[in-house]
Order: C-alpha cells, then structure tokens, then sequence
C-alpha cells in the first residue's frame, strides 16, 4: 500500500470516530436527571440577543454539552480508572477507596463553619430552651473517614478539634455526648455517607443512657431489602463499586407507634418502601429529608419527650430512640427556619438533642 | 504592594476568571465536538474556493463566542492594519512617508493594547506615587489582544521593511490575523512565516495526519497532565498547613502545569493549522533540556522570543552596540517581555529576573556553565523554578512567601501529613510530567513506528482515537477548563 494511502487510511480511521463522537453530541437524545450524581442536568440555554450578548449562552452551553455528553456515566467511569489505575490518583472526584469502603475526604477543618453550626444551637437554646426545663445535649456523628482515614495514610479533619470547638461554644448550655467509641467503619455503608441501621443500637445504648434513660432492652428483628444499595458514592466517585444490602430494624409494637408528618400533618410509616425502591433507598427512613416529623410511641418506658435536630443521619437512629420516649420529635433547621420552630413545637421539659454529621458541622451553611 | 496595586492584581484574577469561563477553548467539548466538526465539514467542502473566507468567519464566530462585543475591537484593529499595510506598500517610494504610516499604525496597535491592558496599573501607580486617588478604568481585557496586535505591528513592520508585499486581500489578511488556531494563545505567527501559505497551501493526507497527532497530543498534554497539576496548584495555595516539602511540590508542579499548558495549548494550535494546511512556527523545543538560560529563552515560547528580537532588540541596536547600552537593551527588552505576560509589578520582576541571568551568562557564566552537562541542568531547572513560582503568585508579598518557604523561611515543617498525602496522589503525574518534558517519549515513539513497520498505520490512530476518548472523559466529567496564557 503506498504511503499516501496509509495515511488516508489512518486519517480516515480517526475521522470516522471522531464524526461518530460528534454525531452522538449532536443528536442521542438529551436526559433531565442525572441518577448516578442525584441531580438535574442543565438545560439548553436560552438563545437570546441578551443572553448572548453578555456571554450568558456561551457559559451555559460549556455546563449543558458537559451534562449533556453521550455516554456520560460511562465517561466518568472512564476518567475514575485511569486516575486511579494509570495516574494512581489516591482518590477520585475527592472520594477514595480504602478497605472496601468509599470514604470522602472531609478535610481540613473549617472553623467558622463549626462556629456557625454552634451560633444556631445556641440560637435555639436561647429562643426556646432557656426557661423551659429541657436538658440539652449535643452529639457529633463521624464520617467513616474518621475509622479510616489515618490508618490507610489518608486525611481527615481534626475531629478532636471539632469536637472541642463545639464544647466551647455551647458551653453552659449543651453536655457533649461522645459516639466515638459507639461506632467503627463496620457501622458504615461501603457506598454511602449514612451510617446502616442494624448497626446503631451500640450508638442509640449511648445517647439514651447519657440522656438520663435506663439501658435500653427492646429486641430488634433485622430486615434485608431484596435488592442492593448502591449509595451516593457510586454516582459521585464514578468507580465501579459493589453495592451495600440495606436493612432496616423492626420491633414488637411497632405497628402501635404513630408518625406524623410535620409538613404534611398526615401519618406516614417509619420505613417508607416506595422511596426504599426509589434512586435513594435511605431515603425510607422516616420519609427522608422532612423539615419536621414527630413519632408517638404508646409502648415507651417513659411518657418524655424528645426533640432532635438533625441532619439525615437521625432519620435511621430516631426509630431507635423512641424506647425510651413517649413522643420525639424530629427537627431539620436546614429545611425549618429555627424563627418558627415555636410555633411547631412545644419544648416545656423536653431533652433536646443537637444531632450533627461532621459533614454538615463543617458545611454548615445550609442550616438556617 | 500598594493599595493601587492591589486593585489592579485584584482586578487582573477577576478579569482573567470572567475571560476563562466564557472564551472557547480548544480542550472544551463545544470546540472539539461543536465548533470543530462544522469547520472542518464546510471548509472541506469548498476550501478551493473559499477557504480564506470559511476560516475568517468560523475564527470571528469562534472569538465572539468569548468577547461577543470586543470581536468589533479585533475587526477594528484588522482593518487598521489593512489599511495601512497597503498605505505604507503605496508609499514605499516616499520613504518619510511611508515611515510615518508605519509608526501610526505601531501607535495605534500600542495605544489600543496600553489602554485595555495597561490603563489601570499605570493610574493605580500614578495613583500610587502622587498620593492622588483617579478613579481606575475597570477595563474588561480582550481575549487574545497580546497576540493579534503583536502579529498587526510585526506585519506593518515587515511590509515597511520590504520583508514582505501587502496583502491586497482583506479576507486573506483578516484570516492570518483572526486565525482560530493561533488567535487567543499563539503562536505569534508572523504574516512573512504564511504569506504564501494563505493562497498556496497544499492539504494533504500525511499533514493532516500530523497535525491530527500534533491535536490530540497537544489536548492530552493539557487535559492529563496541565489541568490535574493545575489543580495540585490550587491545592497547595489553599491549604493551611504548609510544609517545606509541600512548597517544592507546588514549585514542581507549577513548573510542570505551566510548561504542559501552554505547550500543549501551542501543539493544538500547530495542529489545527496543519490540518487546514498552514505550518505555524514551532513555540517550544522541550525547554527544560536546555543548558543555560540563554538556550532556555530559545526554546520557551520561541515566536515570542523571537519577535521581541527582532522587532525591539535588533533595532536598539542588540550587541552591536557598546557593553553598557547592550545591557540596556537586554533590560528594556525583558522588561518589555515581562510586562507583556501581565500588568503588574510581579511580571516586570519575572522579566528583570531574566534580565539579569542572561547578562550574567553573556558576560560571565556561558563558559563555565558549558563545561558539566549535569550543573548546568541544575542550574537552569533551578532559576526556572524560584521564575514561575514568582510567575504564579498574585504578589510580591506571595512570591517572597513561597520562595521563602521553599529554603526553609517561615518556620514550616520540612515534612506534613498533608504534604505527603498529594505527594502520592499526584507522584505519578509528576513523575509522566517529567520524562515527558524531555525528548525520550517522542524518541521511544520513533523507535517503535520503525519497528511496527506498515502496522503503525493502524495502531496509532486507533491509539489516537483512544486518547482522544480518554481526553473526552475527563471533559465529560467537568468541562471548566481554562487555559493560562490567553489573559495576555
């Protein structure tokens, strides 16, 4: 074959993949949501004289022809191995894999976002604590990272310093409740932030009894959803991870318990299947990110109440609580602004729980 | 740093971060997968005819896309200088006046760049030294002015010179000016280096699959390697916990980022241009080989270097002058070439830094450093290193912070747990950003097509074609992607 003829060959061999390529940018048809990355893709931006005038489309388009380019999960799949296998990267898109387990790196410590979280809490004490007989406490959840990290030659925050942080600033007004010896990365999910709900009872022993509870003694039947789990790290790690089994705890007189959607005002079950089927399983537990939700438990030890502020991680360990409390309340004051809680609810007598992942104590700006 | 001065460098991130995410780049998918393919599908189709034309406006639509406004700016500029190129030809054998077009050309191309580029830091340091407070411009800056007015001065310069005749074509001269390939990031192609390229080129199947090569290799150099040093970059300035390990980890890959982005950005834009049968001058010719920091500045942005030569330095005279006015004209040139990079004090340094190295070399160093191969590495790798990290930094406060902290100054462990953490995730890059600075990538890739024979016909574009797809993932999962050089 002559020279000139090879390299026809070569260039048309390219050509054709890259037309391919374009071809699909151009034309495969475009998906609204993003399964793997739990968000909406961006949309097509508006073209308009003003909107390309000041370069409004242009931009638009660099975000919506990267959401939008063919076989993208499958990109970023891509991209993930050969970071990690070629390149070596220790971890991908800030998540890495270590003892089987996703972990993000949650590093460094950000202290005005702690200091943040802090000023709210005591927002809330001195609007509605103060003079209303309720003990306060506060407890911090690790990320896995915190079991991990360290011992695998990766970072992490501080926590000690979180920890002391928080002390300070709630200092007279909330007792610190320490989880750490509670928990280990077994408590964790492989593929998700969230911590597994079989796994907490060592957690729930401790907030209980360090909240003034007798030792808790319910029995638990553990539940296996049929399918698997693949948590929010598969999506955003891009790494082509084995799923987790998800379980849920059951327990006698259950079915006698009531909950209530705070949003809403109807009753709602304590594990909701059709979302445990949905693109976020955790989301089953006590319907998922509510603003605000009570649970009345006939069977408790004591007719007390409790109020948690939480983030998602106290809709798996509420359930669990609820031994020890005729009613407890579940509070999100990154959905409820905490300027109406009073209207919502009543704190005479209650122990109140500030309930905080260190994911959210050092992002802490979504609390209001 | 003055407050004057901080305005500007404080203006400079800002301007240069507005221009990043709305100007298109080649290592973006609305270039590769949008703006590409129907280039080169309608230039194809009547490039015998019209091919001037198709690539005029594609470059004009390709620079709207990132100054949809200031695209009348360039169009401005490239009509003076048509205009004037013809004037100065007309009048070539009126020698005053055919000089004066010329020099009103050369006033107009610098006035128009001083007012967008230099506006404001000469009335923050006016501001600065008479203790007034004039309200600065707050000029956005043009994409790519730095270039399309440095190739306008060199044309009317060269047209003036009889080194080359006019273009009487104004699509011709407009699409070597406007250029896509070339507009935004260089080279600096000189009008002489495409005059008969712009009516005569020849597109063949093997150009075109050399510039393919030199494209996509160019995008893989940007993509795999600049972009993730980059990050490392941004890693290392916003970290709290600093060591002296952890600064000469950010000086590396600095180094390296810096290096990889524009090289890689100037292999795209020699390879676009191969593919629509123009050959641009070379920009780089591997610069961290070099031996001296004279052979370094013939091989580091070498159409930069070499304008400044010719169209500053030889007519100051160069060396052929007296010692103390040679030293004068090697100042004024870097000082020139440092101002040029950016307006602020930080890049007149970085161009004096040089300066005073390759005086130091013609006068002193040359022979010495010529004896031993391995110091005269070091040393180059040395001074280059302490140069861009200055060149990186937002101000002279940073620079004397990092440099300092690179030997030890600040009180800073010599080792951190964080330090060592992006030492392992980022080794490897560094480790490819090295051996690939140097010739033995190509080389080894020399040696394996002889030995592949007839099969290297379809081993490398399918190898092409897969880096291509490699390159398209790491956009697909996050197309912000923005090139350094385009803010001069």
């Amino acid at each position: 074959m002559k020279n000139w003829d090879k390299n026809r060959l070569a260039v048309n061999v390219i050509a054709i993949f890259f037309f391919l390529l374009t071809l699909a940018c151009w034309f495969l048809p475009k998906k609204a949501f993003s399964d793997s990355e739990r968000r909406e893709l961006a949309k097509l931006p508006e073209i308009s004289p003003s909107n390309i005038a000041d370069g409004g489309f242009m931009t638009g388009f660099e975000t919506y022809s990267a959401d939008h380019f063919p076989f993208r999960d499958d990109m970023r799949t891509l991209k993930a191995l050969f970071n990690r296998y070629i390149f070596r990267r220790a971890d991908s898109s800030g998540i890495y894999i270590t003892d089987g387990y996703a972990v993000k790196t949650v590093y460094p410590l950000d202290p005005d976002s702690v200091n943040y979280a802090a000023k709210r809490f005591r927002y809330v004490y001195d609007r509605y604590l103060e003079n209303s007989g309720c003990n306060v406490y506060f407890a911090v959840i690790p990320d896995n990272g915190y079991y991990l990290a360290e011992k695998n030659g990766y970072l992490t925050l501080d926590y000690g310093e979180l920890v002391k942080l928080l002390k300070e600033k709630t200092a007279g007004f909330a007792l610190h409740i320490d989880l750490t010896s509670s928990l280990d990365e077994t408590c964790y999910y492989r593929t998700d932030t969230h911590w597994r709900q079989e796994k907490l009872r060592d957690a729930a022993y401790t907030l209980l009894t360090r909240m003034g509870n007798k030792a808790p003694e319910r029995g638990y039947k553990t539940n296996t959803l049929d399918y698997p789990f693949r948590g929010v790290y598969c999506g955003q790690s891009a790494l082509p991870l084995k799923p987790d089994t998800l379980c849920y705890l059951t327990w006698e007189g259950m079915e006698d318990c009531t909950v209530i959607n705070g949003e809403t005002g109807k009753a709602m079950p304590f594990y909701d299947m059709e979302k445990a089927a949905g693109k976020d399983p955790y989301m089953m537990f006590l319907g998922g990110s509510l603003s605000l939700l009570t649970i009345e438990n006939p069977h408790a030890a004591e007719n007390k109440h409790l109020i948690i502020f939480r983030d998602s991680f106290g809709s798996s360990i509420a359930p669990l609580l609820t031994e020890s409390y005729g009613k407890v309340t579940l509070a999100d004051i990154r959905y409820l602004n905490p300027e109406y809680l009073g209207g919502f609810v009543d704190f005479e007598n209650a122990d109140v729980l500030f309930l905080y992942s260190t994911l959210i104590l050092n992002e802490s700006s979504a609390i209001k | 740093m003055s407050a004057g001065q901080r305005v500007v460098s404080d203006l400079l991130i800002q301007k240069v971060s507005q221009k990043e995410e709305s100007a298109m780049l080649f290592s973006g998918i609305p270039f590769l997968f949008y703006f590409l393919p129907a280039v080169v599908l309608v230039y194809s189709a009547v490039a015998s005819r019209h091919g001037n034309l198709v690539l005029l406006i594609s470059s004009l639509i390709f620079y709207a896309w990132g100054e949809p406004v200031y695209v009348l700016l360039m169009l401005g500029m490239v009509i003076t200088g048509y205009i004037f190129g013809l004037l100065i030809e007309r009048s070539s054998g009126h020698p005053k006046l055919s000089r004066l077009y010329m020099v009103i050309s050369v006033i107009i191309s610098l006035a128009v760049l001083g007012y967008f580029k230099y506006a404001d830091f000469f009335i923050a340091n006016f501001n600065a030294a008479t203790g007034l407070s004039l309200p600065l411009l707050r000029i956005a800056l043009p994409i790519g002015i730095s270039f399309y007015t440095f190739q306008i001065i060199s044309y009317t310069a060269d047209v003036y010179r009889g080194n080359v005749s006019a273009q009487k074509s104004f699509v011709d001269f407009a699409a070597y000016v406007t250029f896509f390939p070339q507009l935004i990031a260089g080279p600096v192609v000189r009008y002489s280096d495409i005059e008969k390229q712009l009516t005569g080129r020849e597109q063949t199947a093997e150009k075109i699959l050399t510039g393919i090569r030199r494209f996509i290799i160019g995008l893989a150099k940007k993509i795999l390697i600049a972009n993730q040093l980059g990050e490392l970059c941004g890693i290392f300035r916003a970290s709290g916990e600093k060591s002296i390990l952890f600064f000469w980890l950010y000086a590396a890959a600095c180094v390296l980022n810096i290096y990889f982005d524009f090289s890689g950005y100037s292999d795209m834009a020699i390879g676009l241009g191969r593919i629509f049968g123009f050959e641009f001058p070379e920009n780089f010719n591997y610069p961290y080989t070099s031996g001296s920091i004279t052979e370094f500045w013939r091989r580091w942005h070498i159409s930069l270097g070499s304008w400044f030569r010719d169209y500053v330095y030889i007519p100051l005279g160069g060396n052929r002058v007296g010692k103390l006015r040679h030293i004068f004209n090697i100042a004024v040139v870097w000082m020139l070439t440092g101002l040029w990079h950016g307006a602020s004090w930080i890049f007149v340094i970085w161009g004096l830094y040089f300066a005073v190295l390759l005086i130091f070399e013609k006068y002193f160093m040359l022979k010495i450093l010529n004896k031993s191969k391995v110091l005269n590495h070091i040393y180059v790798l040395f001074f280059i290193t302490v140069s861009f990290v200055l060149f990186d930094s937002a101000d002279l406060s940073m620079a004397a912070s990092y440099i300092g902290g690179m030997f030890g100054a600040g009180g800073y462990p010599a080792v951190s747990d964080e330090a060592l953490y992006y030492l392992r995730s980022y080794g490897v890059t560094i480790l490819i950003g090295i051996i690939g600075s140097t010739p033995l990538i190509k080389r080894a890739g020399i040696w394996l097509s002889r030995k592949l024979g007839s099969a290297v016909y379809i081993i490398e574009p399918v190898l092409l074609c897969a880096l291509l797809l490699i390159c398209s993932a790491y956009l697909a999962d996050g197309s912000y992607n923005p090139f350094l050089y385009f803010r001069f």
